[in-house]
């Protein structure tokens, strides 16, 4: 049974995913994108102990320095200028905005890994059916067959290693060989599909609408935290509007920490950045009073 | 089912999007010159949604379903064998096949949905969207260069692979620096687009391998099932 933010609706779910997409790419600004990585890196946690995020952790960090270093050697504009490489300015602004980009871009990809556990295949699938049905059906269809794949690629892999192993060859025979495998697997499917095809055939496939089952239904929760979402994402997309969410870098870095009206904005966003984590904490006390109280 | 009584509504569907995202482009550059990531987005969306209503419309057999979702299921398990290798993938090919074959509506759905469907078992997120677009736009060419020069002869072949190779990875390199949207310089598109430019290469010269070597028996094989059982002509 799910529990926390993944006991909501998948509209409601989706609704976030797209709202916080949306103001990550809007608020381009270090302190509104800092929190929301740790953010992010906390909801990691949360749902699955972080483990996806470590898995991927070296390659994330690699890119973010890559950003973080290359933007200010290409880029040279800015008043600031901290010191020279080979007779060429390094700018203050620069390296923000090579901070800037990093920031966002591993806001966005934490972002989705925890889509993968939020909105899992079976919620993705109810999300489109309704609108795509034959997509969702093909799709449904697609994914099934993969993990039969899988094993039947096996299979032959199996069988071929008897007629001489292909790992200590050359590249060019490697890229045959594996080629060759997916191509047998390819003839075994195809004539296996037909027989997959007429059976759906027999129980009357096509002759009516399909019909599909029903598992969630939107709820009273799940309103409020549609209209809270809506309201929090207006209210951010004013402050863009308004300049508030972004820092201004070219031609004339403005301050960079917060002031007045910003602070408005920042906890705006902060909200509808941390709804899930609000979510999964109250339920997470919950569980722990309870458990204390048993 | 047939493809070829609709192909003059067709024609004049694409001239009537060609016409509209021209206008769009004129438009996006006379009076929002500076929203990148907006004007790319209602392009690809624009381009991208008619080909998907398309299917959703059309009422294809059961059989024909079947063959779409196991060529998407094979193109997302073709990785496997080549997981050492990096870079080296023969998706694109697979959906290159699969144009060739079946023509432009069924490449575009191979293509869209092997994306959809090899994220079910990594991550969804907006590269998803990025790589039907890409993989879907493979499925097209290679319907629409069917039985030309480009796939029927071996020099054509290799050309036609290098460059749907290079197609996708820099389609795929857009959404990254669509990312960094604000204040980013032609300089550091380029050093981006250098600095993955090798794995590209790879990739590039990988499906042009591919197609040269096995292209033939694909089609072959793929055209024999498709007389056999009367599918998708």
């Amino acid at each position: 049974m799910d529990y926390g933010f993944r006991n909501y609706h998948p509209l409601t779910n989706f609704i976030y995913y797209i709202f916080t997409f949306l103001l990550i790419m809007l608020s381009q600004h270090p302190f509104f994108l800092f929190f929301t990585a740790i953010f992010m890196i906390f909801l990691n946690y949360l749902l699955d102990r972080g483990r996806q995020l470590r898995r991927w952790g070296k390659f994330v960090i690699t890119l973010i320095f890559l950003f973080i270093i290359i933007t200010p050697l290409i880029n040279h504009r800015g008043s600031i200028i901290l010191f020279y490489v080979l007779d060429k300015p390094i700018t203050f602004e620069a390296i923000l905005q090579g901070v800037i980009n990093a920031l966002t871009l591993f806001s966005v990809v934490a972002l989705f890994f925890t889509f993968s556990f939020v909105i899992n295949g079976e919620k993705l699938l109810f999300l489109f059916s309704k609108y795509f049905p034959n997509w969702a059906l093909l799709t449904m269809l697609s994914v099934r067959f993969v993990p039969l794949f899988k094993r039947r690629l096996e299979e032959i892999r199996r069988v071929q290693q008897t007629k001489g192993d292909a790992h200590e060859r050359s590249i060019k025979r490697r890229l045959k060989h594996g080629l060759l495998l997916i191509q047998i697997l390819l003839t075994w499917s195809l004539e296996d599909g037909i027989q997959t095809a007429d059976s759906m055939a027999a129980r009357g496939y096509g002759l009516r609408k399909r019909s599909r089952y029903i598992r969630y239904k939107i709820e009273k929760k799940d309103m409020v935290l549609i209209i809270l979402m809506s309201y929090f994402t207006g209210i951010s997309i004013w402050g863009w509007f308004l300049g508030d969410n972004i820092l201004t870098i070219f031609p004339i870095l403005e301050p960079y920490f917060l002031q007045g009206r910003e602070w408005f904005f920042f906890t705006n966003f902060i909200f509808l950045i941390g709804l899930p984590l609000l979510i999964e904490g109250k339920d997470a006390f919950k569980w722990l009073c309870w458990k204390r109280n048993n | 089912m047939g493809f070829g009584g609709r192909m003059k509504k067709g024609k004049i569907e694409m001239l009537a999007i060609f016409f509209l995202l021209t206008c769009l482009l004129l438009l996006f550059t006379l009076f929002f010159h500076h929203h990148y990531m907006l004007t790319s987005v209602v392009f690809l969306t624009l381009t991208f949604i008619p080909f998907f209503i398309r299917f959703e419309k059309k009422n294809g057999s059961g059989r024909e379903l079947v063959v779409l979702a196991i060529l998407a299921a094979v193109a997302s398990v073709s990785r496997i064998p080549f997981a050492s290798i990096p870079s080296v993938q023969p998706m694109t090919f697979v959906i290159i096949m699969t144009g060739a074959v079946f023509g432009i509506e069924s490449g575009f759905v191979v293509g869209a949905l092997s994306a959809i469907v090899s994220n079910f078992f990594l991550y969804q997120g907006p590269w998803t969207v990025w790589q039907m677009y890409a993989w879907g736009l493979v499925g097209i060419l290679a319907g629409l260069l069917k039985q030309t020069f480009f796939i029927e002869t071996a020099i054509g072949r290799v050309i036609f692979g290098i460059v749907t190779g290079f197609l996708f990875s820099w389609i795929m390199n857009i959404w990254v620096v669509l990312t960094m949207v604000q204040n980013f310089s032609i300089e550091q598109v380029l050093v981006f687009y250098a600095s993955s430019f090798p794995f590209d290469l790879s990739h590039a010269l990988s499906n042009a391998f591919f197609l040269l070597v096995f292209a033939k028996r694909w089609i072959s094989i793929l055209t024999r099932f498709q007389k056999k059982y009367g599918l998708l002509e």
